[in-house]
């Protein structure tokens, strides 16, 4: 017999404090939304020559910044080019078209920074542009430092929508197995789906994992669609086995154990598939943010093992111990004729 | 099926997939001095502007496209440093010191702007508690703005407490007129005229506990194929108005004008009496500038006279936010997995991987060109996750009907009876599968916004691929490679029991 399915409120317990301790978090601080930077410090250097931009020139301001920065004891997260537009030429166009002489050298800060330092390495970058005079005299550049504090303003619309969305997706994709499979199939299916898009939630929220805003819900979605691809495995089999006359005497547990140990090759072989399948993108592309992405979804895959694995047959013993007993019920206050008595007695 | 028409069939299959391959993945140059290319689907499909990759007709003359542009918006009162030491350049020592009396550097001696004394700070320097009420019911609306043209990746910022930074992705077609059409603040308000100097508001029995919002409900946008089109919905008293503004428009046409604060947006001739509730608005609209017009006189419904004005600065260029060599990463990740899946099937089932080959080189193609001819699908990051599902989930799917024939051949059965029983027995199954995987897409797809409806539809769209592959396309492929193998079983790696014991 498997153990596992014994073990239902060690299931439960993981479950319930992992959850609980990250809806708290994600309440009290939400995720770890880092990599979008809503509160930031930038400091900009700006940049413009008459006729075109000069690649020493760029190095060399590159190089003011970084040793002012490094005076100061200053690391900054992000450093980018940023080129000047200019208005379309005529108004039938909507794009941008780039300017080619002016450009922002950006170095983004944490919003903890404090102004003091920023200060110091704006005067000390204002100081080594005004000291190298073969720099401004070749170039004829004109130059610009300052600083700024950044809030971003949250597009929430999205987040809400997408958990709606899952949240949607999953009754109703639980209401077509409820109708293929039966009610206590879907009611398990429902709860290990809701279960995995939580805990996938949690953990980041716990962990503090960066993540860019849109990514919790589509790692909730992966997670609550692996969940129920995992479960409906186990539900195909347990209708199988249900069609064998002999089931009708095994108990609710010796049901669900056989149909784990029929089905638990298939559902670890489609999980270690779809892990190894994320790993290799999350590898391929290590140097680039895309990461980041790929990574995250390994964590909602390995959710949609666990409920797979543990909680969701776990669960499904005592709901379907439950569905038996009221089966037996009915069955035991059924008065009439079998339609197979009916038949002879017609006959 | 015969071993002549299997052949026929097998050469047919085989030059639509070549076919497919060569449309979706080859790119070339060709003509005098490379003159003129050869774009695949896949160079043509539209890429997530944070993948970064120049792709597309430009691709060849270096040009980069992904990332996005930023412009910041300065309300009245303030100005950048730089704007300040440049107005300072060209005065005397006295026009100076009065310019810059008027002027208070902020937030502090090194700030990067000046506030004009008497219009955002007083005259101690501290910031006016009207400019910060205005300012933040501004950047509000700004928000507003930008979270509705529901653009992946846009961002508004508040930098320093009196400027606002937006970023739209360089995705779109009229990043410039969102950006700039978007720094428009005040009310919304129609005037009607001959020209645009004479025009009058049309709403001239506003009362002064009213607002716009007694006149317009709501502007929208529509779009019907490519062209777009803004739709007002009036009250009846904004019915009622706008009948009188056009009642002479049979006799005499009458222009209507349609303002945001004093910034005209757009105008409207009218040639006769227009007594309906909805008036809607095509000109040169696409969908996407359809829906920047809307959002922007859909907040402009709130607005007041008092209202901020902005000036944007000029723009910016961003590379994009993963690096430009993400494409390529992922074509790679992508080969990774092809090969170690045709690796698996070619190992285990022999010539029989060749069947799924095919099966998923269809599968592979038909996403391909959805990918590139439906206008709202783009390469992303969350669509590649997507896809990758779907293939995990299509490789299953073979893989079951492959063991499920496997299982009824070792029983002894020829193999066309292994195959038709094995497929029946996992059809239900599969089709169960695939189906609770697509609604649950379809239905996030339908709900949910940007990243997430996009690769929802991905996942709905190639789940719908990969069940009608495992179920029809795969079976196919099977019956006619089969048909030309002499040994069915070698053919597909399956042992007879007699097999075995021998």
């Amino acid at each position: 017999m498997n153990k596992r399915l014994n073990l239902l409120p060690v299931w439960a317990a993981i479950s319930a404090v992992i959850i609980i301790a990250g809806i708290v978090l994600m309440a009290l601080l939400g995720f770890n939304e880092s990599p979008e930077r809503p509160a930031s410090k930038t400091f900009d250097v700006y940049y413009n020559v008459v006729v075109d931009l000069n690649d020493e020139s760029k190095a060399a301001l590159e190089e003011y910044c970084e040793s002012a920065f490094a005076e100061q004891g200053l690391t900054y997260s992000g450093k980018a080019t940023l080129a000047g537009q200019s208005d379309p030429v005529s108004s039938s166009q909507g794009s941008f078209t780039a300017t080619g002489n002016d450009f922002l050298l950006r170095y983004t800060f944490a919003a903890d920074v404090s102004d003091e330092a920023l200060a110091s390495a704006k005067a000390a970058v204002e100081a080594d542009i005004e000291g190298n005079e073969a720099f401004l005299s070749t170039t004829g550049a004109e130059t610009y430092v300052s600083y700024d504090t950044l809030a971003q303003q949250p597009l929430t619309e999205s987040v809400w929508r997408g958990a709606v969305a899952v949240a949607v997706a999953a009754v109703v994709a639980l209401i077509y197995i409820a109708i293929r499979f039966g009610l206590g199939c879907a009611l398990t299916g429902l709860i290990a789906c809701v279960n995995d898009a939580f805990l996938t939630l949690s953990v980041f929220a716990i962990a503090r994992i960066p993540v860019y805003a849109f990514a919790p819900m589509l790692y909730a979605a992966i997670a609550a669609a692996v969940s129920v691809v995992y479960w409906l495995i186990r539900c195909m089999k347990l209708r199988d086995d249900a069609k064998d006359p002999a089931a009708g005497t095994l108990s609710a547990q010796e049901s669900v154990a056989n149909a784990c140990g029929a089905t638990d090759k298939i559902v670890w072989l489609a999980a270690g598939i779809l892990l190894v399948t994320i790993a290799v993108c999350a590898a391929c592309t290590a140097a680039t943010g895309a990461a980041a992405v790929f990574a995250g979804a390994l964590i909602a895959a390995a959710a949609g093992l666990y409920s797979g694995m543990l909680l969701a047959p776990s669960v499904h013993v005592k709901i379907k111990a439950y569905f038996d007993g009221r089966r037996r019920v009915r069955q035991a206050r059924y008065t009439g004729k079998k339609k197979s008595a009916k038949a002879d007695a017609e006959s | 099926m015969g071993k002549k028409k299997s052949v026929v069939l097998l050469v047919i299959y085989t030059l639509l997939i070549a076919v497919l391959c060569f449309i979706c993945t080859v790119s070339f140059s060709y003509g005098t001095d490379n003159l003129y290319t050869f774009s695949s689907v896949m160079r043509m499909m539209e890429k997530d502007a944070d993948l970064g990759l120049a792709y597309g007709a430009n691709a060849d003359a270096g040009a980069y496209l992904g990332g996005g542009y930023s412009a910041v918006y300065y309300p009245e009162g303030v100005i950048s440093a730089r704007e300040y030491a440049d107005n300072l350049d060209g005065m005397t020592d006295e026009e100076q010191a009065d310019y810059a009396a008027n002027y208070v550097r902020y937030p502090d001696e090194n700030g990067s702007v000046y506030l004009e004394k008497g219009v955002a700070c007083n005259e101690d320097g501290t910031v006016m508690s009207s400019f910060e009420e205005a300012f933040s019911s501004a950047l509000e609306t700004v928000t507003q703005r930008f979270a509705r043209l529901r653009v992946d990746g846009a961002r508004v910022e508040a930098v320093d407490g009196c400027m606002i930074r937006v970023f739209l992705p360089a995705m779109m077609d009229g990043e410039y007129i969102a950006i700039n059409l978007f720094s428009y603040t005040g009310e919304l308000d129609i005037r009607s005229g001959s020209d645009e100097a004479s025009a009058t508001t049309i709403f001239t029995d506003m009362k002064t506990d009213e607002t716009v919002a007694d006149f317009v409900q709501a502007v929208n946008a529509r779009s019907s194929g490519d062209t777009g089109y803004v739709e007002f919905v009036f009250t009846d008293r904004g019915r009622d108005a706008l009948a009188t503004a056009t009642s002479g428009a049979a006799e005499t046409a009458v222009t209507l004008y349609f303002y945001v604060g004093d910034s005209l947006v757009l105008n409207l001739s009218v040639s006769e009496a227009y007594e309906q509730n909805t008036l809607y608005i095509s000109g040169s609209y696409t969908p996407e500038t359809a829906n920047t017009v809307a959002a922007l006189f859909s907040t402009s419904i709130a607005g007041t006279q008092d209202d901020l004005t902005f000036t944007p600065s000029d723009a910016y260029f961003h590379t994009a936010l993963y690096g430009e060599s993400t494409v390529v990463m992922l074509y790679i990740a992508f080969g990774v997995f092809f090969v170690a899946m045709m690796a698996f099937f070619f190992i285990r089932y022999h010539r029989l991987g060749f069947v799924h080959l095919y099966t998923y080189l269809l599968f592979l193609f038909a996403m391909i060109l959805c990918g590139w001819s439906i206008p709202f699908l783009y390469l992303s990051v969350e669509t590649f996750l997507a896809f990758m599902l779907a293939s995990v989930l299509l490789c299953v799917s073979d893989a079951v009907t492959f063991e499920c024939a496997r299982k009824e051949y070792a029983l002894g059965k020829t193999m066309t009876s292994s195959v038709k029983t094995g497929y029946k027995k996992c059809f239900w199954k599969l089709f169960d599968l695939h189906i609770v995987v697509a609604v649950i897409a379809f239905l996030v797809y339908a709900i949910s916004l940007t990243a997430l409806q996009t690769a929802a539809f991905v996942l709905g769209l190639a789940t719908l691929f990969s069940g009608v592959g495992t179920l029809l396309v795969n079976r196919f492929g099977w019956a006619v490679m089969m048909g030309t193998s002499k040994r069915p079983g070698a053919f597909c790696n399956f042992r007879a029991e007699e097999d075995e014991n021998e």
